[in-house]
């Protein structure tokens, strides 16, 4: 086992990996950048590195950088975290070739998998359903319309050339496939001055279920379950949960058998998440395999008890899994919020700023995987995710009320952040009834607005504030020293001459 | 005492009497009368009670006003009597501004000083939290100043490129 491991990465997955490791004995060393002095996870690590200025490409994603700081304090292996250099092959590669080990799958492995086109080929050859659709752009009317009655409608008209949905179109039925095809063409050719399209089969408000897998080098492979993780805004993921509501015994078997197979065919090592979409009649098929431990990976260490990054290290570490698939439980449900620096009311804009207050909730089945503290300074450079509150309880309706209690007591204030529209997201009828999908918000929550009838709950907060002098809210901060040295009853007495 | 505080667009009235030794007052609000006791439970945090209702609240003062949290909700509550009418600060205050809605980093500058721009065109392109924003022209007019560069930090409230406004008419507003 290691004595010393680095986490090339920041945040509160950095601080959530270190925990891991102080737990296990590994001494834990951080790298930051510039605009990180202060940063929680520097502050939880036994030592630290300055990598370089604030931009990534000086910091968090330089590799020679990082591989120094590894050789500098004598760290035997590297943790990447999630973002950053996490999926990147060549520093995978590049940290092996450096005699470190690399806390996560074989670069070639991370290679194939990130390669869409050679990803869907190795799922193809081991039985794993693909999305169906066409592997080469065409132009004649006729071979498309048999194509598209091969794959059944709906289809998707794509741009080959294509992006960000232009030139791309449903069609419902094969009477208004010609007009679409005409159309798509036309704009793809405007857009990206290639007017090639290709068809591909259109699922409709489809369902985002990925499985957990861990892979030992010896060739065991096990599964720890699914993730549901369709509520999702500009295609990000905000809220996941596990169990799926959506998946029946029958269904999670076929659906883990493939993600099994999946990691197989893919010769996967450590811990990755196989990534499906399920459709409205309970066919699912291959999205990709994230090759890194997830964002949300609490949710299955709260259902199935397991450390994943405990495992990692295991595993990186050569060591044998040591459960098999009989072994796996799980229990309860679970849900992660997604706590980021972002205003819901003004289209998820970035919120950067200073932490003021912050007091994550206490009680029964109550995860808060942070980086941040009072005080702290947001930086403008990286992603804006400040944390994730994660809850656990017998079933999904205990669930749902826990986060909503878990929410609401997890004071933040300073930055903008989205928990008023979570609460109002895991109160609301379509959520509860677990009816989700990956076009949920814009659905039901495209014009949200906060409810303000609460706000004179606020309005007297500040007034008492002013009135008891809890604290001068009025004051500057030159003049708090003064404001503390006269009694509330002199203070009064010059603001009733006032009234 | 009156009190008419700022929370988000909405002015709320309060009128609040004198805190009596137990540390109640009467507060009327939308011609309803009640009776407030406040309890300071640390210097962040307050209960108060309301009639019998009891409540929470979590608050952090800032500049300009405070951070009220309360069961999830957080609002910055202002006195609307006191907010301060600088120029150029934030974006309530410079509406038609070419400044961006959050501190960012400059990628791209689109325009040069004596370049005609038509209101809505790109001017500058800025990065917050791994986001692109593109700033655009409020209207159309001519450049007069381009106040930044790439690479730039820069925060709501500084003006980034100035237009001389062209003349009434063009605009389609």
């Amino acid at each position: 086992m290691f004595s010393k491991i680095l986490v090339a990465n920041r945040g509160e997955i950095a601080v959530r990996v270190m925990r891991t490791a102080r737990e296990m004995g590994i001494a834990t060393v951080a790298v930051y950048s510039e605009a990180d002095r202060e940063a929680l996870h520097v502050l939880t690590a036994d030592e630290a590195v300055l990598l370089g200025e604030s931009d990534p490409a000086s910091s968090y994603l330089n590799i020679d950088k990082i591989v120094q700081a590894a050789k500098d304090t004598g760290a035997q292996a590297i943790h990447p975290g999630y973002g950053f250099l996490a999926e990147n092959p060549v520093f995978a590669k590049r940290i092996t070739e450096e005699g470190l080990v690399f806390i996560g799958p074989p670069a070639d492995v991370m290679a194939n998998l990130g390669d869409k086109t050679t990803a869907r080929t190795i799922m193809a050859r081991s039985d794993v359903p693909i999305i169906p659709g066409m592997t080469a752009s065409e132009a004649d009317p006729d071979r498309l319309a048999v194509a598209a009655g091969t794959l059944g409608y709906p289809v998707l008209v794509k741009a080959a050339a294509g992006g960000g949905g232009k030139g791309m179109r449903i069609v419902w039925s094969e009477d208004e496939l010609a007009d679409a095809i005409a159309m798509a063409a036309s704009e793809a050719l405007a857009a990206f001055g290639d007017g090639s399209i290709y068809l591909e089969k259109y699922l409709d408000r489809p369902r985002h279920v990925e499985f957990q897998i861990l892979a030992d080098r010896y060739g065991n492979v096990v599964h720890l379950f699914e993730r549901e993780c369709s509520v999702q805004r500009r295609h990000q993921k905000i809220i996941e949960e596990t169990p799926s509501p959506a998946l029946t015994v029958d269904l999670r078997q076929r659906m883990a058998a493939a993600a099994v197979a999946a990691a197989k065919a893919a010769g996967y090592v450590n811990a990755g998440t196989v990534e499906f979409l399920l459709d409205r009649t309970g066919a699912f098929y291959f999205l990709e395999v994230n090759t890194r431990l997830q964002v949300e990976h609490p949710i299955t260490e709260m259902t199935t008890g397991l450390d994943l990054v405990k495992h990692q290290i295991e595993i990186a570490a050569g060591e044998p899994l040591p459960f098999t698939q009989e072994q796996v439980f799980r229990r309860g449900h679970a849900i992660e919020c997604r706590i980021y620096a972002e205003d819901p009311e003004a289209n998820f804009m970035p919120s950067p700023g200073k932490i003021l207050l912050f007091r994550p909730a206490e009680g029964p089945g109550i995860r808060y995987d942070h980086g941040i503290y009072r005080g702290f300074d947001v930086p403008v450079n990286y992603d804006p995710i400040l944390g994730k509150l994660i809850v656990w309880a017998e079933d999904r309706t205990s669930a749902c009320a826990r986060m909503i209690r878990a929410l609401q007591e997890s004071v933040l204030l300073g930055v903008k952040t989205p928990v008023e529209f979570l609460l109002d997201i895991i109160s609301s009828e379509p959520f509860r009834a677990g009816d989700i999908h990956t076009r949920f918000i814009e659905e039901h929550f495209a014009q949200w607005k906060p409810d303000t009838s609460t706000d004179d709950v606020a309005a007297l907060g500040f007034v008492l504030n002013d009135l008891a002098g809890v604290r001068p809210a009025l004051a500057s901060q030159a003049d708090i020293g003064t404001a503390e040295q006269q009694s509330p009853w002199q203070r009064l007495g010059a603001l009733d001459l006032l009234g | 005492m009156n009190y008419r505080l700022k929370i988000g667009q909405d002015v709320v009235t309060l009128e609040v009497g004198r805190l009596d030794e137990t540390r109640s007052c009467q507060v009327t609000t939308g011609g309803e009368s009640r009776s407030v006791t406040v309890k300071a439970v640390s210097p962040d945090q307050m209960h108060l009670t309301v009639d019998r209702q009891c409540f929470n609240l979590f608050l952090s003062p800032a500049e300009d006003g405070t951070w009220v949290w309360f069961n999830g909700k957080a609002r910055f509550v202002q006195d609307a009597d006191s907010i301060p009418r600088r120029k150029g600060r934030g974006l309530d205050d410079a509406p038609g501004e070419v400044t961006p809605p959050t501190p960012a980093t400059v990628m791209r500058v689109l325009v040069e000083v004596g370049n005609e721009v038509t209101k809505g065109q790109a001017l500058v392109v800025v990065s917050a939290m791994k986001m692109e924003l593109t700033l655009s022209a409020p209207y159309s007019g001519t450049v007069a100043a381009v106040n930044t560069e790439v690479g730039a930090k820069v925060s709501p409230g500084e003006i980034l490129v100035e237009i001389d406004r062209a003349a009434e008419g063009t605009d389609d507003e």
